[in-house]
């Protein structure tokens, strides 16, 4: 199965794969997977063993395949693994960071690995490490770094020669909740705002879905699934809404549009209103339906948008089919 | 790119400059491998690092320098004939001295991105597995040779100063300067290969003292009992063992003024030479597989 998106036709894709396949012996990391990657963010989703690091090695030269091609940036894996090399960044998953050398300078060795002079190197390392939130710290020695200290410092390196396509291996590993809004938000101005393509993964699929323009599972080094972030969504046509007030006037709210004809269960402090009868299916009808129900109770509206928290059931939907 | 930001820093407000692309020279293969020979270089004598990493490597260098130091002295006061020690044999007499600088500073080049992983890194970058080894062996082949040259040097200067004979010294000191590139590059290669396989910097140092001080003890002694009992080609054979010996064989044969327990003539030349050459090939090979082996993880 092959999908190509709507973002990707006419272009060359920035990572596309045929028939990929690398075996340990008898442990099959990765299984004859197609796949083409546009533009933009792209999420690799996968359980633990899934495959998403065995992928990201290969593209890289690291691995070789067992079977099956692969190109990045149009560079065929095999023929020319260094040209490839020169244009991608690469963060791993795991530490990779000596712990007796400043971020400053270890960035701007590693921008100089990547074929940059010696003041081009500095300069670039100081605007990435502005990019990635290392200030001060980034003239300490990095073993006396917190894992979000170290994430960024890995981050930057990858950053330092401005490729044109970045593998993130799992940047929100180990970080608290507030580390991980900013890193996912990071990865995100990566791939809009420096225009940088990203490939990032991770085991958490929620947090893939706020920053990826396109998502790809894999599942026991099989592809599950490859589309655009917003089929994902599309297809749960969910509404949240929440009022002002308490559980009472949840409730009241969640009746009367029950008593109008839309499904609705309480969560939390919010109304979900499940995907609306024929007769409201109508583009905004539901909307409508719900403002007009607000006003008539006398209810401050406070959120009415679709239910984006859907994306885990897609891929346990997925799961089921396959 | 510097001009790519006019001004904007100097009306005192603090403008996000958003993300700015590079789009200046970027240096082929070459120019890349350049760079980590030097840097490495640098590292081997703590240049570039800490300075407490700079003590040991600079200790060695002045204790292989101080003898130097005192033959120039004596040769050029007293008016000697000729240098009391050839430069080839200057080197074999320090031995110790050297083998604990490759010992010390193997661990520096090849066991630190190894053990932090940050070997990853560098080939996920231009440079392939087997440059990578290759720069950083020659950085420490270099920087071995540097720290064998340098006290051969002060040697030489000091016989030019006492008037010695030009030609002769020039000649010794060439004689040396080869042997003392085969024997950097040898004791490189061992002391790497056992730095990438032991990432533990005190494992690393025991393991090449092992083989550079321990070993080259053993094969001495037992290279002394065979040539005492008459056994002249067992103790020339056995000489193949360890990089000194191998080191001492080659000059003997070479008459660069080092006397091996048994002269080392006829095959046994080549056969020094080729071991002492699939030697360094053999921890090059080992060395590439070392680091592709952990990149890869
Ligand atoms: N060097 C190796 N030798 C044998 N098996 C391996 C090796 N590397 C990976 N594997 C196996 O291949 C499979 C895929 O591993 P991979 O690291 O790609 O998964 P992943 O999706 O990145 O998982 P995680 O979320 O844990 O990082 C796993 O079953 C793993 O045990
Ligand atoms: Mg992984």
């Amino acid at each position: 199965m092959t999908t190509v998106t709507g973002e990707l036709i006419g272009r060359t894709p920035v990572i596309a794969t045929a028939g990929l396949t690398k075996h340990y012996g008898s442990v099959h990391a990765l299984t004859d997977l197609t796949v083409d990657v546009g533009p933009g963010v792209t999420g690799l989703v996968g359980a633990n063993g899934a495959g998403k690091s065995t992928l990201i090695k290969i593209l890289l030269g690291l691995l070789e395949p067992t079977a099956g091609h692969a190109s990045v940036l149009g560079h065929d894996i095999e023929q020319a693994s260094q040209d490839i090399r020169r244009l991608v960044g690469y963060m791993p998953e795991h530490d990779c960071l000596p712990p007796d050398v400043s971020a400053s300078d270890f960035v701007v060795h590693m921008a100089r690995m990547s074929g940059l002079g010696a003041s081009a190197a500095r300069e670039r390392s100081a605007d990435v490490l502005r990019h990635v939130g290392l200030d001060e710290e980034r003239y300490r020695p990095m073993g006396g770094y917190s894992t979000g200290m170290k994430q960024r410092a890995k981050l930057a390196q990858a950053l330092a020669h401005d490729p044109q396509l970045v593998f993130l291996d799992e940047p929100t590993n180990g970080l608290d909740p507030a580390a991980r809004t900013d890193m996912l938000r990071l990865v995100q101005r990566i791939g809009s705002d420096f225009g940088i393509a990203v490939l990032v993964t991770s085991h958490l699929l929620g947090e893939l879905e706020q920053v990826s323009d396109h998502v790809i599972v894999l599942d026991g080094g099989r592809l599950l699934r490859s589309s655009a972030t917003t089929d994902f969504l599309r297809q749960t046509g969910s509404l949240l809404v929440e009022v002002v007030g308490t559980e009472t006037e949840r409730d009241r709210l969640g009746e009367e549009l029950a008593r109008r004809g839309l499904t609705c269960r309480p969560r939390g402090s919010m109304v979900a209103v499940d995907p609306p009868p024929a007769d409201l299916a109508a583009e905004g009808a539901a909307h409508d339906l719900i403002r007009d129900v607000a006003v008539e109770l006398g209810l401050g509206l406070m959120r009415l948008e679709p239910d984006r928290g859907h994306l885990e059931d897609v891929f346990l939907e997925g799961g089921a089919r396959v | 790119m510097s001009e790519s930001a006019p001004d904007l820093g100097r009306s005192g407000v603090i403008h996000d400059l958003g993300y700015r692309h590079y789009s200046g020279v970027r240096e082929g293969t070459p120019a890349i491998a350049r760079t980590l020979f030097v840097t490495g270089l640098r590292h081997a004598y703590g240049l570039g690092r800490s300075g407490k990493s700079k003590v040991m490597p600079f200790l060695l260098l002045g204790m292989s320098l101080l003898p130097a130091a005192i033959v120039v002295g004596v040769v050029v006061l007293t008016g000697l004939g000729d240098l009391p020690v050839s430069y080839a044999d200057y080197t074999n007499q320090t031995q110790l001295l050297v083998s604990l600088f490759a010992a010390a500073q193997a661990p520096v080049l090849f066991s630190r991105d190894l053990r932090h992983r940050s070997i990853v890194l560098y080939l996920a970058r231009p440079l392939s597995a087997p440059m990578f080894a290759l720069m950083r062996w020659l950085s420490l082949s270099l920087a071995l040779l540097l720290f064998m040259l340098v006290p051969t040097l002060v040697l030489f200067l000091g016989a030019l100063l006492a008037e010695l004979d030009t030609g002769d010294q020039v000649a010794g000191l060439l004689k040396a300067l080869v042997l003392q590139v085969l024997l950097a590059t040898l004791v490189a290669g061992i002391t790497g290969l056992i730095s990438s396989v032991s990432l533990r910097r005190g494992f690393a140092v025991v393991g090449s003292v092992m083989v550079l001080i321990v070993l080259t003890g053993v094969v001495s002694v037992v290279q002394n009992i065979a040539a005492f009992e008459d056994a002249d080609s067992a103790s020339v054979a056995v000489g193949l063992f360890s990089p000194w010996s191998l080191f001492a064989g080659l000059a003997d044969a070479w008459d660069a003024g080092v006397n091996t327990p048994a002269p080392v003539d006829g095959a046994w030349v080549p056969a020094y030479a080729l071991v002492a050459v699939l030697l360094v090939a053999g921890c090059l090979l080992g060395l590439v597989a070392r680091f592709r082996k952990v990149g890869s993880r």
